[in-house]
């Protein structure tokens, strides 16, 4: 053969060639001297192997912690445990694997893995979940422990890529969550104190182990706010012991009670009428709502960002030059004013207590985060003066006796010489009075509907009786004679009777 | 407070946050803008917002990240102050040398700073618009001596020239890279460490701090 010749030409062994794992194919030098089959099994085989020695770690370092939370929360766990381990168990069992299907190839050995790290016997944390969320729903429960799952699990991730102190910091946090569910009596300042105390002591570690590299630390602290956050959220998110849920409650209704400050008595630099800036204002209320549902205090700054960004964007637009402080708080307060957003005074002071502090001192989010504080200070103390209104405009308006919509005095942005109220140049005035007179003409047609419907029903009421009447009128005029109607006579008015045949008489013969 | 400095003793990185304090329309955007992104009145500018800016500088083999807050000027909003003012290593008082009012507004907010925050914030005093100088309502020397009486640092600008914009962020930065230095030295010599020091939003502590003697401020 050709090839043969070639190959000896070059003075190279023939068994050189071959597979190394003598299956009798060639082998490449790009796959270590395998052929293609072999390589892919091996190549297969190592990696297989490190992602199992990636779990075997993982899994260790959960059953420590497990031993370790067990240990400190001893019998309390363990009588808990026999009611509620078996369900909390599938459940996070069923919810994982539904998870673990949306993953592609590669995965059957992980998956075997991954359920014994997650199964019934070696889970701890969703017990935990449960002893707590005693009133939330178990769908509730389970995906907030799904969630903790899926924490836990990215924070070991990303541990795993710093080796020996990765383990170091994983057991730091672990001791440190322990230490705080012992501290539940805690006042929220305390709390604070611990959380605080403990992300110093850790960044300061960091900071030695990564040689001042501050962008190394800020990293691995993310991390770590994120998986003690997660965890500590339930138990610290607005607490009993602090009269954050009242302050909530006072700020929804007084947020309420301002729904008639318009755009204009803010001077917010925001021009609505243009869509842009119109899609920018929905984004940026939706943005600030969502920020109650996030647990880890930077997810909720993150919130508190984008929504700030969207006000840039619709002053950017509005103004045609950047935005500066005096444009942004009066813009922020009026999202704020819009959206009343959801338990707002729980989240700044979520924040405050429990963000890694950092952030909140110098970053751009914390600046953004400010000025919330400041928005919702502002609405707290808001009165006449701070919208250039009279004390007693501004006392009609807070009692409902008067809506600056029909104000006379504020006939600047009502067209003038046209009905007040109807032709408002505001867009979303504009469409609160269109909304009327679709409201009010509903309401006409609707009358009218009603109207009929009594009519129907009176109609309805009267036929049975004209039909009666109709009835006894016909049987007036053709009484029936049922006496007149004999069954005998079923040939009485048969004319052709003389035409037929006489009847057949019987005739007798004799013989 | 004033410790913004981070890192091991080599390659230190100090972050510091600088706000901006003054009346409305005595150029505090336009200074800051003027700074970052060296441009004036600029139909042209390309960032999205100029009340958060930073600012990358290397000051003596040290890195500094400067995080400059632009306040709302609005004389209703004045009472929030405190709370963007919290936690700053410096602040920059504008007022425009062709307004008399301006400058007695940062009088009153000297007053407010030194209440609220004592001799841990490194104060600025900035008479801007100097290129209108024929208006001047605010004299020189009265500027001057009273920035000196206060402990604060008196520096004439020009947003508009470009003039003296520069001198006054280089100036405002070593002076709090020295404060953070004699926090660090006393915290190194086993003076406990301040718990608001490393205390992001937690508001006012009662306590009377003890700031160093010749700290940044008092010394030329
Ligand atoms: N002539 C002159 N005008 C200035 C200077 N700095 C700012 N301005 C103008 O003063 C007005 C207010 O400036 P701005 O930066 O918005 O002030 P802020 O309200 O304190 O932020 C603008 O019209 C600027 O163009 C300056 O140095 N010289
Ligand atoms: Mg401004
Ligand atoms: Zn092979």
């Amino acid at each position: 053969m050709s090839q043969r010749t070639e190959r000896r030409g070059i003075h190279v062994d023939q068994s050189d060639l071959l597979c190394k794992k003598g299956c009798g194919y060639y082998g490449n030098a790009a796959w270590q001297g395998l052929c293609s089959k072999c390589w892919r099994e091996e190549y297969q085989r190592v990696r297989q192997k490190q992602i199992q020695d990636d779990w075997a770690l993982a899994e260790k370092l959960q059953r420590e912690e497990e031993a370790a939370y067990a240990s400190s929360h001893g019998v309390q766990t363990q009588s808990h445990s026999q009611s509620a381990a078996p369900h909390s168990g599938q459940a996070t069992l069923g919810t994982f694997s539904k998870f673990e299907e949306k993953k592609t190839n590669e995965k059957t050995r992980k998956v075997t893995t991954v359920k014994k790290f997650f199964s019934p016997s070696s889970r701890t944390p969703p017990k935990k979940e449960n002893q707590e969320g005693k009133t939330t729903s178990p769908s509730v429960s389970r995906h907030a422990s799904f969630e903790t799952d899926q924490v836990s699990r990215d924070f070991v991730d990303f541990l795993k890529n710093l080796q020996k102190p990765g383990r170091e910091i994983h057991k730091q946090c672990r001791a440190f969550i322990i230490n705080m569910s012992s501290k539940k009596d805690l006042g929220a300042d305390e709390l604070s104190e611990c959380v605080q105390d403990f992300y110093q002591s850790m960044s300061d570690r960091l900071m030695s182990h990564f040689k001042g590299s501050s962008e190394s630390v800020e990293q691995v602290m993310d991390q770590v706010e994120k998986y003690i956050m997660t965890r500590l959220y339930k138990s610290v998110f607005c607490p009993e012991t602090t009269d954050d849920e009242r302050k909530d409650l006072v700020t929804q209704n007084r947020i309420r009670a301002l729904h008639w400050v318009t755009i204009q008595m803010l001077c917010v630099s925001m021009d609505e009428e243009i869509p842009e800036v119109c899609e920018n204002v929905v984004k940026a209320i939706t943005d600030i709502i969502e920020m109650d549902s996030k647990r880890v205090p930077r997810d909720k700054l993150g919130c508190i960002t984008r929504c700030s960004k969207n006000i840039f964007s619709a002053i950017r637009i509005t103004k045609k030059e950047p935005a500066s402080a005096d444009d942004f708080l009066p813009a922020l307060i009026y999202i704020v004013l819009k959206a009343n957003p959801p338990r707002l005074q729980s989240n700044i002071q979520y924040i405050t207590r429990f963000c890694n502090p950092s952030r909140l001192m110098t970053g751009e989010d914390g600046y953004y985060f400010t000025n919330l504080c400041c928005a919702a200070a502002f609405i707290e103390k808001l009165d006449a003066q701070s919208l250039n209104l009279s004390p007693e405009e501004f006392e009609r308006y807070m009692s409902g006796h008067a809506s600056p919509r029909f104000s006379s005095s504020e006939s600047n942005w009502l067209h003038p010489g046209s009905k007040p109220g109807v032709t408002a140049t505001n867009p979303v005035l504009a469409q609160l009075s269109d909304n009327l007179e679709l409201l009010s003409s509903l309401s006409s047609r609707q009358e009218s509907l009603m109207e009929a419907a009594k009519n129907l029903q009176a109609d309805l009421l009267s036929w049975p009786e004209s039909v009666q009447q109709e009835v006894h009128d016909i049987l007036e005029k053709y009484p029936l004679e049922i006496l007149s109607c004999k069954v005998s006579a079923i040939d009485a008015n048969n004319m052709d009777n003389d035409n037929l045949p006489p009847p057949l008489t019987p005739q007798v013969f004799t013989g | 407070m004033a410790a913004g400095g981070t890192g091991g003793n080599s390659g230190k990185t100090y972050s510091f946050k600088v706000v901006l304090l003054g009346e409305g329309c005595v150029g505090k955007t336009s200074l800051v803008l003027r700074y970052c992104e060296n441009k004036f009145n600029d139909k042209h500018i390309t960032t999205l917002q100029a009340s958060f800016l930073t600012k990358k500088l290397n000051i003596t083999g040290k890195r500094v990240n400067l995080a400059i807050w632009d306040t709302a000027g609005q004389e209703r909003f004045h009472a929030l102050g405190p709370i963007y003012y919290r936690d700053s290593n410096g602040a920059i008082l504008v007022y425009d040398v062709t307004d008399e009012d301006s400058f007695q507004k940062v009088k009153n907010w000297v007053k407010e700073l030194r209440k609220m925050l004592g001799n841990e914030i490194c104060l600025c005093i900035v008479g801007n618009k100097i290129d209108l100088d024929k208006d001047r309502h605010v004299s020189v020397e009265e500027a001057e001596s009273y920035a000196e009486s206060v402990g604060a640092k008196h520096y004439h600008t020009s947003a508009k020239l470009n003039k003296g914009i520069e001198e006054l962020f280089l100036d405002l930065c070593k002076r709090m890279m020295e404060m953070a230095q004699a926090e660090e030295r006393l915290k190194g010599n086993g003076a406990s460490q301040s718990a608001s020091s490393r205390r992001g939003v937690q508001i006012v502590d009662d306590e009377p701090q003890a700031t160093p003697a010749g700290g940044c401020c008092s010394s030329g």
